[in-house]
């Protein structure tokens, strides 16, 4: 799951990419308006985390903006004087949550899943697809029940396609939301990782969750429960 | 092009100066005017009378001889120079001059012909100009015989010209004097009635300089809404001044607290987890300190001179929001708005006061929100209600009465709550925990609108 965050605050800025990068999410920071609203409109992004107090163009500004090149992925507020006015101001330009300066990182946590989840259709925290079971609040994934241990990329290819389960997924969509911006990425690597999940996930070869659509990309097959 | 800064008693003056003027000016020019063309008449006439004695004077023989009298009855035309001057012609021939006449060579040469007048002005060689009016007359004799003979008489212009001088001399000490008179009249009544104004300004100065809180002359009625306003806005200055004084105060008063919590954990604390528990308890409760002091001193509070929101439009906008942050509860919200509800308060006081108790509502409730909104003899009541467990009366009784020194123990709750409570007092309205027919909580504010 890739996430853009804009915050003017340094520290903050620098401490939440980092915890959020801990949780095995991709991100991207950046200090201000116009950069953020560059980067909002270059990269695709499965949540946004945007400050409304910015320097060059305000944070209600970059929501108007993004919202009108119809941008539609999630947008979650931060609001450090926590007044109704600027948040109903806020949601009404098209962010779909507020979180008032200074929170919790778990509340954060907790907020963004839950945008990225509502998202793409799902009502429940876990996502369960079959006997496959993917906690994003505590990053694990069972088989039956079964805890799984999956390397970061690999959780975050599995993450990706089961919050996208029964859609079809590009090799370079795939690249774009695990991989930040200034990271190396080679596609090939995405082959390696699907084969590997596919040996975890289907020891026994009898699942095929992951299947291969030739020039297209990848679908997750089973069916959300 | 006019100096913004001139001041009105002036501007009142200029202004009536220039009407003042142009009005004179203009009734002196029609009155001059009317002056000289009633004196032109008035000569004409007078020719036309002398023109009648001649005639009555004269006589003709039975020859056709015109015999005048050695004396007029109008004595000037007896008198040499005396401006009016007779003259009787027969074609080209003077008959008769009046004795007024000797050494002026008066040729005046019209012959407009029997019973007919003829009037001109005429300039002589000498300088000299008279009105002049010709008269034709045809006498006849005994026998039939019929004579040809002219009239004229005329009348030096330097008379009409010495009336209308002294006319205008006259008219212009009139009008001036009159308008002299206006323009000091005008001073005074600017004076009199600019006074209040001078009074105020003098009385605005005295709380600048701090010798009075607000304004406490006696004021003319046209002033009273003025006056009663900035009075109303240094009361409202003050009522905000003395709450930014009582929350900072309340503020650096209420973190003491925690930071003597901290401290003594600090010192004592063996156990880093427990201090680490500790820790955030208390940072929570200072930041929603802060949080809930700094909104009560921006909270406005009531004052006359704002504009009318309406809470409709802000319920609206609240609740779309709320329903977009919300979108997975599918919460049913039920409004019952009056319309054209409009509410003389501060926008951004509202917003915090709807926006705490809608979020509670939806934080709190199962899956109903009731919204009333009614406006009855100048007084707002709001009933807000939902479907969730309730807070337990007292605990919310002790939120509401307690006001400023909101309980933590009620979770969620308090600060919202603790938030609406100090604005509904800013606004002198009263705040009810009910039970809710849904069998959650049910707000009911009532706050009075001026």
């Amino acid at each position: 799951m890739r996430i853009l965050l804009i915050e003017d605050e340094t520290a903050l800025r620098e401490q939440t990419a980092q915890q959020l990068r801990s949780q095995n999410l991709t991100v991207d920071a950046v200090a201000d308006g116009e950069e953020g609203l560059f980067m909002g409109c270059e990269y695709p992004y499965d949540v946004a985390i945007i400050d409304l107090g910015l320097p060059k163009i305000s944070g209600i500004e970059v929501i108007r903006q993004l919202r009108e090149k119809s941008f539609k992925y999630p947008i979650l507020i931060l609001t450090a004087r926590g007044r109704w006015q600027d948040k109903v101001e806020g949601l009404e330009a098209g962010a779909d949550d507020y979180l008032v300066k200074p929170f919790h990182f778990e509340e954060l946590l907790a907020r963004l899943n839950a945008l990225a989840r509502r998202a793409s259709g799902w009502a429940n925290a876990t996502l369960i697809c079959g006997p496959i079971e993917l906690n994003p609040a505590s990053q694990q994934v069972f088989l039956d029940q079964k805890q799984v241990e999956l390397t970061a990329y690999e959780y975050r290819l599995l993450h990706f396609l089961m919050l996208h389960a029964g859609e079809v997924i590009s090799k370079t969509e795939l690249t774009d939301h695990i991989y930040e911006m200034d990271q190396d990425r080679d596609s090939n690597v995405i082959e390696v990782f699907v084969k590997r999940l596919r040996g975890k996930l289907d020891p026994n070869k009898n699942l095929n969750p992951i299947e291969t659509l030739r020039g297209r990309g990848y679908r997750l097959t089973l069916p959300r429960d | 092009m006019i100096n913004p800064r001139l001041s009105l008693s002036n501007r009142l003056l200029i202004a009536v100066s220039v009407v003042l003027g142009a009005f004179l000016g203009l009734s002196a020019f029609s009155l001059n005017n009317a002056f000289k063309s009633s004196a032109e008449t008035a000569q004409k006439q007078r020719l036309h009378n002398y023109v009648l004695t001649i005639l009555t004077a004269a006589e003709l023989t039975d020859n056709g001889e015109l015999l005048m009298p050695a004396k007029l009855l109008e004595q000037k035309f007896s008198i040499p120079n005396s401006g009016l001057y007779a003259q009787i012609t027969s074609g080209d021939q003077i008959v008769w001059q009046s004795p007024s006449a000797i050494g002026l060579f008066l040729a005046l040469p019209f012959h407009p012909g029997p019973s007919v007048e003829e009037y001109s002005v005429i300039d002589l060689h000498n300088g000299m100009k008279l009105s002049n009016l010709a008269f034709g007359v045809l006498w006849e004799n005994d026998q039939g015989e019929q004579f040809d003979y002219t009239i004229n008489v005329a009348e030096d212009q330097l008379m009409l010209e010495a009336q209308t001088a002294n006319f205008q001399r006259n008219l212009w000490y009139w009008l001036g004097g009159t308008g002299l008179m206006l323009l000091i009249a005008q001073w005074l009544i600017l004076r009199w009635s600019l006074r209040p104004l001078t009074g105020a300004a003098k009385d605005l100065h005295a709380i600048e300089t701090g010798e009075h809180p607000r304004l406490t002359g006696e004021y003319p009625m046209e002033l009273q809404q003025l006056t009663q306003n900035i009075n109303n806005l240094l009361d409202h200055e003050q009522s905000r001044r003395t709450r930014y004084k009582n929350s900072l105060a309340d503020l650096a008063h209420s973190l003491k607290t925690p930071l003597a919590v901290l401290r003594s954990e600090l010192e004592n604390s063996h156990d880093l987890q427990a201090f680490k528990t500790t820790g955030q308890e208390q940072l929570q409760r200072i930041n929603q300190l802060v949080d809930y002091q700094l909104q009560r001193a921006a909270t406005e509070g009531k004052s006359n001179l704002l504009a009318p929101v309406s809470l409709g439009e802000i319920i609206h906008k609240i609740i779309a929001s709320l329903n977009k942050v919300y979108q997975q509860k599918q919460i049913h919200c039920q409004f019952e708005i009056e319309r054209d509800v409009f509410i003389h308060a501060d926008e951004g006081d509202m917003y915090e006061l709807l926006g705490n108790l809608l979020e509670n509502a939806y934080k709190y409730c199962r899956q109903r929100v009731n919204i009333v909104v009614q406006s009855q003899y100048q007084r707002i009541t709001l009933r807000i209600e939902d479907d969730g467990n309730g807070i337990p009366l007292l605990a919310g009784e002790d939120i509401i009465k307690r006001g400023r020194r909101f309980d933590t123990q009620v979770e969620g709750h308090g600060l919202g709550l603790a938030i609406v409570s100090d604005i509904v007092d800013a606004y002198e309205g009263s705040i009810a925990l009910e039970k809710s027919y849904l069998g959650g909580a049910c707000f009911i504010i009532e706050i009075p609108d001026q």
